[in-house]
């Protein structure tokens, strides 16, 4: 993944992030390949796809958290700062706090923590203090979901967001996703047809 | 080094610490594994003058041994959980390093000393120059300390990783292990003391360049 001379490469436009050929390949199966676009500021991208057709794959590849097999991905800026992930895959620290896990990764990123902000956000108050070892699975993509948006990213990658969550974390991923659209791009893998309302685009890999 | 440095390491450094303290995981492995050596050999040299040479090896094999035991995890236990990615995403590879890489020093320089201490004391062995033992503890628990982390980084992310961390740990291991001895042996009055000196001397030397060399090989594998 590059991420230098974004204004040379963009120029004026408000792409925030382009895939060229891209391709990943698992012993000799493709999963895709040659995917060549642009997500730009106020759009929406939303993978679609069966179990096992790569969705999950393509969103750690954007992320630079897997290595193309061919390709590249150019985002704008900073990943550090100006991408945001949160994922099923993704673990939290079993013995750090909601708040520690906050200011961990704001140090890291060198941003504002804005923990006590985020954490009313995902309504996690009370359990700001808490290991998230003894966090439910819902509560714990809270926190993934806080994080992933704590440096108001350009691009915002999310993989099923929805899954561990009830009817209110579900409102919040909608509500982060309308103002994600607003501050930059969103790019979500989902099968839930409520999250696919949330495109402005689609993308669908086949089995 | 510029402030976004130092508190990125110092993040990743107090990250580590404060899951250490709460698992105690690493602690206790390596204080249980130090006083059941310690008493053994004690028990089984009882009533017995072990020689400088014989002492030292014993010494640095029961470091050597405690530090493995708690330090590769480090790296590891990362990918094993999972949170390998939150680090991806938000630090940089030298910071990561380095972060881990000071705590595991910490944690190997306070094994090191504990256990040559009990030794010290329980097996009632006689130190003909302090400084010089204590320079070889140090300095050898540095070392030992640098070659495992740099070990456990490199091969946390690899497919077969018990076969490669026997293959890089073997080369890394073996020159800090003869030196450690080599210069601990001469501060408990066995072989020549300018020889110690020149492994003490090694010691420091190894542990610079390796701190020098480990931060850019694991930004390497980290980018890969």
């Amino acid at each position: 993944m590059t991420h230098q001379t974004v204004a040379d490469r963009f120029g004026y436009t408000r792409v925030v992030l382009r895939v060229e050929g891209l391709g990943k390949r698992f012993g000799d199966r493709w999963l895709f390949r040659e995917l060549t676009f642009e997500v730009s500021q106020g759009q929406s991208l939303v993978v679609l796809g069966p179990n096992g057709s790569g969705k999950s794959t393509l969103l750690r590849t954007l992320s630079g958290l897997l290595p193309p097999t061919e390709g590249k991905v150019h985002i704008s800026g900073d990943p550090r700062l100006s991408l945001g992930v949160s994922s099923i895959e993704m673990a939290l620290y079993p013995q750090l706090t909601v708040l520690e896990h906050l200011e961990f990764v704001a140090s890291l990123r060198d941003c504002d923590p804005r923990s006590d902000e985020l954490i009313a956000r995902i309504g996690l108050e009370h359990a700001r203090d808490q290991v998230t070892s003894k966090l439910s699975t819902g509560m714990k993509a809270r926190v993934k979901l806080a994080m992933s948006i704590q440096a108001n990213p350009k691009v915002l990658i999310l993989d099923e967001p929805g899954a561990a969550l009830d009817d209110k974390g579900r409102e919040l991923v909608a509500s982060i996703a309308r103002e994600q659209i607003q501050r930059g791009s969103l790019i979500l893998a989902t099968n839930d047809p409520s999250e696919r309302r949330l495109a402005t685009h689609e993308l669908f890999l086949a089995a | 080094m510029n402030s976004s440095w130092q508190r990125e390491i110092k993040a990743v450094f107090l990250k580590e610490l404060n899951s250490e303290l709460r698992t105690k995981s690493g602690l206790i492995t390596a204080s249980l594994f130090s006083v059941v050596t310690v008493v053994a050999l004690a028990y089984a040299a009882y009533n017995t003058s072990l020689s400088g040479t014989i002492a030292a090896g014993l010494i640095w094999v029961s470091i050597l041994f405690a530090t493995i035991v708690s330090i590769p995890r480090i790296f590891l236990i990362e990918e094993e959980l999972g949170t390998m990615d939150i680090l991806r995403l938000t630090a940089r590879p030298h910071s990561i390093f380095w972060g881990k890489s000071l705590f595991s020093l910490a944690q190997s320089i306070v094994t090191a000393f504990l256990l040559a201490g009990m030794f010290v004391a329980f097996v009632g062995q006689r130190i003909y120059d302090p400084t010089l033992f204590l320079v070889s503890i140090f300095g050898g628990s540095v070392c030992l300390s640098s070659a495992v982390t740099l070990c456990g980084s490199l091969v946390a992310q690899a497919a077969n990783r018990s076969a490669l961390a026997a293959a890089i740990a073997v080369p890394l291991l073996l020159p800090v292990v003869t030196m450690a001895v080599g210069a601990t042996r001469g501060s408990l009055g066995a072989g020549f003391h300018q020889q110690a000196v020149n492994c003490a001397l090694g010691l420091i030397a190894y542990a610079i360049a390796s701190q020098a060399i480990g931060p850019g090989l694991f930004a390497l594998v980290w980018k890969s």
